[in-house]
């Protein structure tokens, strides 16, 4: 199964879907939000495990601009790490 | 009618007796303030991630019900003047998902 995932992406990657030195300014290298579409996993305060992955080391939320969350999906993720930090969980 | 979704962090030297007081204490003060407890779950002893009052561990509860404004006032009214707890967190959701418990597994896996 993983492999099958695999060869689907590469085939879907383009030119500019890898972050080229000699990339043209002004070209965005497209990325679908990892958060929405079908199974994705599910933003709430007690889901650490999803929570983690968009922290830094050092426990700062990641941007949006490097994980490619959508614009709605980031304000859900901020409030719920931000409740998550209530909490002691992270 | 809301839903509401309510976290609280107890001290970790607690009896069991007393855990039981802790829990039976606040699901009366909801149901009592026309609320309804829906389920509670038991998240046991985890280790905190930072230190809180100069405690390492708490003992986690969750709280999932239905009420109104007054029910979470009552509740929270009565949670600030508690010196066993250490946290307390009120979440309002649209709807309630009483099937996922995402602190469950860990608990398996420790004897």
């Amino acid at each position: 199964m993983k492999r099958k995932k695999k060869s689907n992406s590469k085939r879907k990657t383009t030119s500019y879907s890898k972050l080229n030195l000699f990339q043209k300014p002004g070209i965005k290298f497209f990325r679908p939000c990892p958060l929405s579409g079908k199974n994705a996993p599910v933003i709430d305060y007690k889901n650490v495990k999803v929570l983690k992955k968009y922290i830094s080391e050092s426990g700062r939320i990641l941007p949006a601009r490097i994980t490619s969350v959508s614009e709605k999906k980031q304000k859900k993720l901020s409030k719920a790490i931000k409740n998550a930090r209530l909490l002691a969980l992270l | 009618m809301n839903c509401y979704e309510h976290t609280l962090i107890a001290k970790q030297d607690l009896s069991e007796s007393q855990n039981k007081k802790l829990i039976d204490k606040y699901e009366d003060i909801i149901n009592k303030n026309l609320g309804k407890v829906l389920k509670t779950e038991k998240w046991g002893l985890r280790n905190l991630a930072y230190k809180i009052k100069n405690n390492r561990k708490g003992f986690y509860l969750h709280i999932k019900f239905e009420g109104v404004g007054k029910t979470v006032e009552e509740l929270e009214g009565a949670e600030n003047i508690d010196e066993i707890l250490l946290r307390f967190l009120t979440v309002k959701v649209k709807k309630h998902d009483l099937d996922t418990n995402y602190f469950e597994k860990k608990d398996d896996y420790k004897p």
